[in-house]
């Protein structure tokens, strides 16, 4: 059994539960324990075009935590995943910075010294795990299940920083799909943005993106919507209907996380994977010869 | 003390004169040992201060000459004549390098002519101890070889052989014309290429001076300037060339006939496995393809291979096997040429993708009407005429996660096709061009790009950041940088424009003859501006795009140039051979072979000794005066004519 200290972020314990509930219910399977550890803080992304000493600093922090207690982090959230990675960056690049941050982070007798791996859901499934462990697992397979992926602006750029998966075409979820017996298709718009980043300040604009995208897998004729990042999830999933208004169009496009549907091939309850937290047609999934 | 020695001082201009004091250098050269005359002048290196240098030859009876002046690269040779022409010999001759190394590299003016002193002083140090030197004489081989049977290869080949050598000129395929032969039209005057190509094709082909060998690869290069021993595999047609007349009946009768992918057409054709690149190919015979012929991949082909059945002439000849060949030349032109870069490692342009995404080459034959689609321009995907065509330039090129450079050949290129395709398809064919500069440099360029602009076509300044297949059409996003806009081609046809880059075996090749690659792994000049067409290697030469990108002018040039280069050495009866060469001391060498390891050029070989002692030996020829040996060797036995351990290390105590 490995262990992971498990970086919840903040959009996952506030809001997308579905996300951490399927992830604590089908890492187990694999061989994987998670550790919660307390004092994690937010990972400084939101201070970033304000205070980017502040976004550096809290990231910093979060990875001396980890640090002391010896784990390598599982960080389930693209943004907080960038996040952290460019702290890992400037940490291990720039000694002057590293200085004056672990000067900041003596006060709490932390101290950054890069020893720590990080991993997303995508590369822990893949890279770690692989893909033939996962298959060992699958009691219903997703036979001929037309999938489409997302992976989500900040899990592929920027490529220099290091990314879990290729920027321009991420193949990854497609492999740990195909293990679960899924056909995952390659679709023009599937490094299209989801919206989420705009939501703040150009919100119409943000649910356009959203509703342009699905839209267009509807079209395509895939039976569900793959994603691994809870801003993201929450533009497709939650706000699916609202985005089809914008493109007049009614979407009923099953938008499930990935380890959801890993869960459901390893024969988990829906409610405890947090299906019944979904808000679009996730029921139109049907396993095992539909 | 033997020698007496001149000093004499150059102002180069004020490019020395400003920063180091040359009248208190001259006056400071004067209190020297053994210097008997000391002079400075504006410029040393004019006919002025040549005689200069003579003159006081003469008048002081110098035995040694110390000239204090720019870099040796620049002048030293110069500087030999001069000396040579007073009477002196020509290695009796030390530059001190007091503008490179001291007025252009400092700005205190007291604390650089001290160092011009310093450099002075260990100058005439050595030159007290230079020994004069006599160059060894090497016969010339008066004949060449010629790598690569492309545009640059034909015109080297053809001027060599016109001015008397004998030639031998490789080509790796199964014809020569290389990419030229490939195209349709040329920029910018839209020749077509093969009716510019062709005569030039017949003439190698029958000039009684030029011997071809094509279908066959140069495995092995050794000697030096001069002579050069070459060896050349020749690689089996399984096509008997005397007998072949090239009727082309066996290529129709192939069972695979039309099922395998042509290179010559860039793979928008299908050949037989018996085939012959194109119809104009030199020598006009068949080859058979080795890696798809049944007969040679299983053994058997039906009942009996239809080929044989066909050919009159019982040309075929499946037993047919490599052969190798040496021969001997004085030198040798490398014109290899290039590869573009394969598009699918840039991801999101497509090409690995969609049908409809293709190159530039790719367009190029099926704008040509010996063309896979007789001049056709059809979408590969359903065979139908596009309405709309998106081009996008600098695919790979000038792009630092795939190649810095520019390819300098694609704008022009993909102007010329719109040219072409407006001819072809009618003007209301929709192009777009997606850019990054317009680079139109040669002459005429500018004005067929503005030609173009007059034409329908719509210019994006910028570089996609996608080019997705919708499957009716292909959609690119491109945020054009000139109206700081966001737009979406739909269009039905992309093509991209790759980069140049090395050929795939450019590395093994430059080991094969010993030259250098620039960092781009094209193969090196000796001096980007002054040497383009030598490398370091003396008697091989580069032309082409295998030293670089370069259009069909620049390339026929260079060629041209590279020949004339050749001939330079290729017209005398002997060459002298640099005398700053290594030597041995056999007494005190131990036999150790060090210095045979380390050697580049084989040019060190160990000879027994009567008592059965065993010493290092220099062939004079083969060394290259590089010195690693000198440096290597543990016991001091090796040395170099004109850089002795004794000349050199009472410079160095002089000069610190």
């Amino acid at each position: 059994m490995k262990k992971y200290a498990l970086y919840p972020g903040c959009v996952m314990p506030t809001e997308q539960y579905a996300y951490e509930q399927s992830i604590r219910e089908v890492l187990p399977f694999l061989d994987i324990e998670l550790v919660d550890i307390k004092g994690f803080s937010c990972c400084g992304e939101p201070m970033k075009s304000v205070n980017q000493l502040m976004t550096l600093y809290l990231s910093a922090r979060n990875l001396a935590i980890a640090e002391k207690q010896g784990l390598d982090l599982f960080v389930p959230c693209p943004i907080c995943h960038l996040s952290l990675s460019e702290c890992q960056r400037v940490m291990d690049n720039n000694v002057e910075m590293r200085d004056r941050v672990n000067g900041m982070l003596v006060t709490e007798g932390l101290k950054y010294e890069g020893t720590i791996g990080m991993f997303h859901t995508v590369d822990l499934l893949h890279d770690v795990i692989g893909v033939e462990e996962i298959k060992k697992h699958v009691k219903k397979p997703l036979d001929g299940l037309k999938v489409a992926t997302h992976y989500g602006c900040h899990l592929i750029r920027p490529s220099e920083i290091g990314r879990p998966v290729d920027s321009e075409n991420p193949q990854k979820m497609e492999t740990v799909l195909k293990a679960l017996g899924a056909e995952p298709l390659d679709y023009p718009e599937k490094l299209d943005c989801c919206g989420a980043m705009l939501s703040a300040n150009l919100p119409e604009s943000a649910l356009t993106k959203t509703g342009q995208k699905l839209q267009k897998v509807q079209e395509h004729g895939f039976d569900v919507f793959v994603d691994v990042c809870p801003w993201c999830h929450r533009m497709f999933d939650s706000r699916q209907v609202k985005a089809g208004e914008t493109v007049a169009a009614k979407l009923e496009v099953p938008v499930v996380y990935l380890t959801q549907l890993l869960g459901l091939t390893f024969g988990v309850d829906r409610e405890k994977l947090g299906l019944n937290l979904n808000l679009s047609p996730v029921d139109k999934i049907n396993l095992g010869g539909k | 003390m033997g020698n007496k020695i001149g000093v004499f001082i150059c102002h180069c201009g004020i490019n020395i004169a400003s920063l180091v004091d040359v009248k208190a250098l001259t006056d400071y050269a004067k209190t020297l040992d053994d210097v008997v005359a000391s002079k400075d002048y504006k410029y040393m290196c004019s006919d002025v201060g040549a005689n200069l240098i003579k003159d006081s030859i003469k008048k002081h009876k110098l035995d040694s000459v110390v000239v204090a002046c720019c870099s040796p690269r620049m002048h030293e040779h110069t500087f030999r004549g001069v000396v040579e022409a007073g009477g002196v010999n020509g290695f009796n001759l030390e530059i001190a390098n007091i503008r490179e190394q001291c007025s252009w590299a400092h700005e205190d003016r007291v604390r650089a002519t001290e160092k011009a002193e310093a450099l002075v002083r260990g100058a005439v140090a050595k030159a007290r101890l230079l020994e004069p030197l006599k160059p060894s004489k090497i016969d010339v081989t008066p004949m060449a070889l010629v790598v690569g049977g492309g545009i640059a290869g034909i015109q080297t080949s053809l001027d060599l052989a016109d001015e008397g050598f004998r030639v031998y000129l490789v080509e790796k395929t199964p014809s020569i014309g290389g990419r030229m032969a490939q195209l349709d039209k040329t920029f910018p005057t839209l020749d077509c290429s093969s009716c510019i190509l062709t005569p030039k094709m017949m003439e190698v082909a029958n000039h009684p001076n030029i011997e071809l060998h094509t279908y066959s690869e140069v495995v092995g290069v050794e000697g030096s300037i001069g002579n050069y021993k070459v060896r050349i595999r020749k690689k089996p047609r399984f096509v008997d060339m005397e007998k072949c007349t090239g009727c082309g009946d066996c290529v129709e009768a192939c069972r695979l006939k039309d099922r395998i992918s042509s290179e010559f057409d860039m793979g928008m054709g299908k050949r037989s496995a018996i085939y012959m690149p194109f119809p104009q190919a030199i020598p006009l015979k068949c080859t058979i393809d080795p890696d798809h012929c049944l007969m040679l991949t299983r053994g058997k082909c039906g009942t009996s291979p239809l080929c044989v059945e066909a050919c009159e002439a019982d040309a075929i000849d499946f037993k047919q096997k490599e052969e190798e060949v040496e021969v001997d030349v004085g030198a040798i032109v490398v014109a290899t040429g290039y590869d573009l870069m394969d598009p699918s490692s840039l991801y999101e342009y497509g090409y690995a993708r969609s049908d409809n995404v293709i190159t530039t080459l790719e367009l190029e034959r099926l704008i040509s009407s010996s063309g896979p689609t007789g001049g056709e321009i059809l979408r590969p995907s359903n065979g139908e005429k596009p309405g709309s065509i998106t081009y996008v330039l600098c695919v790979g090129s000038r792009d630092e996660t795939e190649c810095s450079w520019c390819c300098r050949i694609g704008c022009m290129s993909a102007l010329k096709q719109v040219y072409l395709l407006k001819e072809k398809l009618g003007d209301d064919v929709e192009i777009n061009i997606c850019y990054t500069d317009i680079r139109s440099f040669g002459k005429g360029y500018e004005e067929f790009y503005r030609n173009i602009r007059g034409f329908k076509t719509n210019f994006f300044r910028g570089r996609p950041s996608e080019v997705r297949d919708m499957g009716d059409y292909l959609s690119i996003d491109i945020f054009d940088t000139t109206t700081n806009k966001l737009f979406e081609i739909r269009t039905d046809l992309v093509v991209l424009v790759p980069a140049l880059v090395p050929r795939a075996d450019a590395d093994d090749f430059a080991r094969v003859l010993r030259i250098s690659q620039s960092g781009d792994g094209f193969f090196l000049e000796a001096h980007p501006k002054l040497r383009p067409m030598d490398t370091f290697t003396g008697g091989i030469f580069i032309a082409g795009c295998c030293q670089g990108p370069k259009d069909i002018q620049d390339t026929v040039s260079m060629a041209s140039g590279a020949a004339a280069r050749a001939a330079n050495i290729l017209s005398k009866e002997e060459l002298e051979a640099e005398p700053q060469v290594a030597c041995v001391d056999e007494d005190a060498c131990s036999g150790c072979s060090v210095c045979i390891s380390v050697c580049a050029y084989n040019a060190i070989e160990l000879v027994k000794e009567d008592d059965g002692k065993s010493h290092a030996k220099v062939n004079e020829a083969l060394c290259m005066g590089c010195g690693a040996c000198v440096g290597a060797c543990p016991s001091g036995a090796m040395q170099q004519y004109g850089f002795k351990d004794k000349q050199i290390l009472p410079m160095v105590e002089e000069t610190v």
